[in-house]
């Protein structure tokens, strides 16, 4: 158990030095979070991202060059202390998340996730309306003629009998 | 036969006579999977190996013998919400295929639709609730091939529930998904869910 413990936590602590490793130096423990609106995109989408790290009236390059579609400017937005930009999500651009990154000119940088899904059909088909849900017609139809055919039966037995006893 | 004995006769036609009545009059509904025919049952001995995928080509028309499907093909978009659109209501042996999707026997996830009845009664894919794993499903192409996919199960799901990653989402091989309504129905709210085939691509003729 204690094995298994001391296994996991050298796991998990090679897992986050290889992901500092790979992680540029710029963006190294700084980078700061980049709001990416609509999260989920389909090609042809004009995607948003804003960020507070830039700060009050701060400028900035985004890059979204991951998913082909090169570099945007980020420019002080209505909001305070938000910076703004707009990119277009490329027509060839393959399903899957890209990493959008933002360099401000104060140094800081931000980085947030794109998701892009081609539009294709969601949710279920109308394919139907119930025309075929009904009495089964030929059972019904079947029943019927044999509860007549008893009752025919049953009658001419009880006529027969009410003259057998008139005739003893 | 004594009197007696026919007089039992006539009681116990009557009571068969009375069940028929009864038991007809009830609700007959379209075929519904069974659980056998679900992915979670596990596969079975007809899976077979992928054959490779066809170029695009679009379907022309769809059949399914087991369950006497033989149905022409039409171009569906999306409608409202990006649910998928369905062929006219008033025909009823005709399906659909997903026009901006993949094409039956190409590489990919291709989306057939059909319903299951129309205001008249039974329509093209009534009785797809009633196929089973191995099942032959045949696509003839615009390029004169003709796709063969083998299915892989049958699934229903409920309406609100629908799974749109694992019908629609993409695959490394040649796949298909023939849709329709089902998995009960209520008169106030019509059918309850849809019926999945999912099928693979075992050969081309």
């Amino acid at each position: 158990m204690r094995t298994t413990a001391r296994l996991l936590t050298g796991t998990a602590l090679a897992v986050v030095s290889i992901g500092a490793l790979a992680a540029p130096a710029a963006h190294a423990g700084n980078s700061e979070a980049l709001e990416v609106y609509p999260s989920t995109a389909t090609p042809g989408t004009i995607v948003t991202v804003n960020t507070l790290a830039c700060g009050s009236r701060g400028h900035g390059i985004g890059d979204a060059q991951s998913l082909g579609a090169g570099d945007f400017q980020l420019r002080p937005s209505t909001h305070k202390q938000v910076v703004v930009g707009q990119f277009t999500v490329p027509q060839h651009a393959r399903p899957g998340t890209y990493g959008i990154s933002v360099a401000c000119d104060n140094g800081k940088t931000a980085r947030g996730d794109l998701v892009v899904k081609h539009k294709g059909p969601s949710g279920h088909v109308q394919t139907g309306v119930g025309g075929s849900v009904g009495p089964d017609t030929a059972q019904v139809t079947a029943g019927a003629a044999v509860l007549a055919a008893a009752a025919v039966g049953g009658t001419w037995l009880l006529r027969r009998r009410a003259s057998g006893a008139q005739g003893r | 036969m004594s009197s007696r004995g026919k007089g039992w006769g006539t009681v116990a036609a009557a009571c068969v006579g009375l069940w028929l009545v009864q038991n007809g009059s009830e609700n007959v509904t379209p075929p519904v999977p069974s659980a056998a025919e679900a992915f979670a049952a596990g596969p079975n001995a007809h899976t077979e190996a992928a054959a490779d995928p066809l170029p695009p080509s679009a379907p022309v028309r769809l059949r399914i013998p087991e369950i006497d499907v033989d149905t022409p093909m039409m171009r569906l978009g999306l409608g409202r919400n990006d649910t998928l659109d369905v062929p006219p209501a008033g025909d009823r042996n005709i399906a659909g295929w997903y026009k901006d999707g993949t094409t039956p026997g190409a590489k990919g996830t291709a989306i057939v639709a059909g319903h299951v009845d129309n205001a008249q009664g039974p329509a093209v894919f009534y009785a797809l609730g009633a196929l089973k794993k191995g099942n032959r499903i045949e696509v003839d192409r615009q390029d004169g091939r003709t796709a063969v996919f083998t299915v892989d199960a049958v699934e229903v799901y409920d309406n609100e529930r629908f799974p749109d990653e694992k019908v629609y989402g993409e695959a490394d091989r040649a796949e298909l998904r023939v849709i329709t309504c089902g998995g009960g129905f209520s008169e106030k709210t019509g059918y309850r869910g849809n019926v999945v085939a999912f099928g693979h691509l075992i050969g081309v003729r």
